[in-house]
């Protein structure tokens, strides 16, 4: 799992070497971001369900074809299941601000996305609006502290760009 | 490889629950006693050179067969086999101790590591007892608890000289991973 900490490892292990000094102020650094970080984790699981409704809300208000026969949503089973890929969603953003790093998002969210929804014949869109409506929704100081706001944006900016 | 952070990814993934509460606890601890960690790992590799030689001096002190004519640190080859292996246990050491977690030391050092040793005639005994040196000099290097040892006229020994604090959480992981090592070989 790739992390700043995985990251300068692999690269003095390659070398052969001791950590340098080099290493070390790598890794403070990292440290010295990850209050932020762990905020916003700490805050979107304590929110989890409730920013999942929400997005997931916004999502079948914008595109209410969604729930008409033969469409993504057109029975309880499969909304539920829309939902439950949001969830899936914040879950592995909850990861990624754990870690400090897109590794989460990457191995288990991102990698081979497109051909499953292509194959299942899921609208990405509705991913996309249900991730934009959670970024443009998130405010500080309501909800988070502004670099903790940042840090969880950064990572929902990810997503999208990737679903998009 | 894991490191502290992606640990707890790992397995809270296996529950697909959101690391909130206990787990990030943890995790805030690590990012609090940061420096002391970067510390820790800084009075290990500053005395990389010093800990593996004194580790090897040590098992043949104890037991001079190995330095004789069919010993396994006979000759210069195979002396100088033994300190390298002695630094690279001891730089995955370095490496588990920086993050938090065994797993780069389990995968990358000690998978095998006992199997090889067997069919090289590498006698697990004294390796053991070497990674037992380097706990102990290493985790007197983190603590500076380091002395001149029996000989009280003995100027060579060094300190870190940083400020010191309370390091028996960071001493007692550096230890568990010298005592991972010794239990790969036992």
């Amino acid at each position: 799992m790739k992390s700043v900490v995985t990251t300068v490892v692999t690269a003095a292990d390659a070398a052969g070497r001791f950590p340098s000094q080099n290493d070390l102020e790598a890794v403070q650094g990292n440290i010295q971001r990850a209050a932020a970080r762990l905020e916003a984790a700490e805050k979107l699981a304590q929110g989890l369900d409730k920013v999942t409704k929400e997005a997931g809300d916004a999502v079948f208000s914008k595109y209410p074809y969604l729930k008409q026969a033969g469409e993504a949503g057109e029975n309880q089973t499969k909304v539920d299941k829309c939902y439950r890929d949001i969830a899936h969603y914040l879950r592995l953003i909850n990861y990624s601000l754990v870690v400090g790093g897109t590794g989460p998002l990457d191995e288990w969210g991102i990698a081979g996305a497109r051909e499953v929804y292509r194959t299942l014949r899921l609208p990405t869109a509705a991913y996309v609006e249900a991730l934009t409506f959670t970024r443009d929704r998130a405010c500080s100081p309501r909800d988070l502290s502004p670099q903790a706001l940042n840090e969880f944006k950064s990572y929902l900016d990810y997503a999208i760009n990737a679903l998009s | 490889m894991l490191d502290a952070f992606s640990r707890a990814v790992v397995s809270a993934d296996a529950k697909t629950a959101p690391i909130g509460g206990g787990e990030l606890a943890a995790l805030r601890n690590y990012v609090a006693e940061g420096n002391k960690r970067l510390d820790a790992v800084n009075a290990i590799t500053s005395n990389a050179s010093c800990i593996v030689s004194d580790a090897v001096t040590g098992i043949i002190c104890e037991n001079t067969g190995l330095i004789q004519a069919g010993g396994n640190c006979y000759p210069n080859r195979r002396m100088a086999a033994c300190l390298r292996d002695g630094e690279i246990v001891l730089r995955y050491i370095s490496y588990a101790l920086l993050a938090g977690d065994a797993s780069v030391l389990d995968d990358r050092a000690l998978n095998g590591l006992k199997e090889t040793y067997i069919a090289l005639g590498v006698p697990l005994q004294s390796a053991s007892r070497a990674v037992a040196i380097m706990k102990a000099s290493s985790t007197a290097h983190i603590n500076e608890t380091n002395t001149s040892g029996t000989n009280p006229v003995e100027t060579r020994f060094r300190k870190m000289e940083t400020v010191k604090g309370d390091c028996s959480a960071l001493v007692a992981e550096a230890a568990s991973y010298f005592d991972r090592v010794i239990g790969a070989l036992n």
